[in-house]
């Protein structure tokens, strides 16, 4: 057993030698900044946001997004799916009389929260946010709810079978929305809405689009995985 | 040269998040130190190309103010999402066998299943 977890040492800090010659070899990168030079040169006036990272993962590299968008697909489906296998404990879990206190926060806080995911879905392509942490806030809000309400009560506002419709509906329509330039005889991918002013909430052409789009998609993600956790073991 | 910054840090919280993938036994804790790994990755990333009067690449007008590199930035989003992939799906395996084994601890997970199978 001593010998087993020595070696093992000996095994991690290889691995960690290892990770730092990766990073001395990458040093040579370091200062220059010249893998973003072109985007910091034209990105703004190209896509029409002023957000670089966003205008980079919404338009000079949406193909990598989309495909990010679907594995996020896939790890709310594996959960969702090995979740509802097993029925979960048998044995109710004793309901935690919630205190007042957190009640009466949650109704505080929620509606803040929830707006504040909103505005960073909406100007993600004009400040720090986009759709992955404005949906992930808005989601992480309603969490919020299902500890101080109980989940169930939160999950009756809901009707299951629409909100799965509406997940894979959202995917389908950011997909069909991606590929749409091929109507109009020009590459898929390719943005055809105007660029508008620079730092106005109409601008950056289609980003606006994809990010409320991928931050519905997020929320309702964030969501399924959330609930079906809580689901599984009873309750919070 | 000030050896405390962004790069350092993500070389120790890789090291220490690697030690607790491999030494520590319980699978709550591995699927821990595997976010801490990840974590130290994304800031390694982001401050690979940090400047000490770098601004966040937000373009506010015309002019060409000292921007760090979006590039990482945009590409460290994927690592995330990845991350939360794995932890997610991780768990439910986690819970999976615990409902099963009823033990989180991995040697003892591995005893049973040979015990199971048998000679």
């Amino acid at each position: 057993m001593r010998r087993t977890s020595f070696s093992m040492v000996v095994v991690t800090a290889l691995l960690v030698a290892c990770f730092c010659g990766v990073l001395m070899a990458t040093f040579g990168y370091r200062g220059a900044g010249e893998g973003g030079a072109p985007y910091i040169a034209r990105g703004a006036v190209e896509t029409g946001a002023a957000n670089l990272v966003s205008a980079i993962y919404l338009n000079y590299r949406l193909y990598d997004t989309l495909l990010e968008i679907l594995v996020f697909s896939v790890a709310v489906l594996g959960v969702r799916f090995y979740l509802a296998e097993q029925k979960g404990s048998e044995e109710e879990v004793a309901r935690i009389p919630e205190s007042q206190v957190i009640r009466t926060s949650a109704d505080l806080l929620f509606p803040p929260i929830f707006l504040l995911g909103i505005y960073l879905v909406l100007f993600g392509h004009l400040s720090p946010g986009g759709g992955f942490s404005g949906g992930t806030v808005a989601g992480t809000g309603l969490l919020l709810c299902a500890v101080a309400l109980g989940a169930d009560v939160v999950a009756r506002r809901f009707h299951e079978a629409a909100l799965e419709r509406l997940e894979w509906g959202v995917l389908l329509v950011i997909l069909l929305f991606a590929l749409s330039p091929i109507a109009l005889w020009r590459l898929p991918l390719t943005d055809l809405f105007p660029r508008g002013n620079l730092g106005s909430l109409a601008s950056g052409g289609s980003i606006l689009i994809y990010n409320a789009l991928i931050g519905l998609k997020v929320f309702i993600g964030t969501w399924v995985v959330v609930y079906s956790f809580i689901r599984h073991r009873g309750e919070i | 040269m000030n050896f405390i910054n962004g790069v350092t840090i993500a070389i120790v919280l890789f090291g220490i998040g690697l030690l607790g993938l491999i030494l520590r036994r319980d699978l709550v804790i591995k699927l821990l130190s595997l976010g801490l790994v990840n974590g130290s990755v994304i800031l390694c990333l982001v401050s690979l190309n940090a400047r000490p009067d770098g601004v966040p690449p937000i373009v506010r007008g015309p002019g060409g103010a000292p921007y760090v590199d979006p590039l990482p930035q945009a590409l460290v989003l994927s690592a995330i999402v990845i991350n939360f992939a794995i932890l997610a799906l991780a768990l439910v395996f986690v819970m999976l066998l615990v409902e099963r084994y009823h033990t989180t601890d991995s040697q003892r997970i591995e005893h049973e299943i040979e015990e199971e199978e048998g000679p």
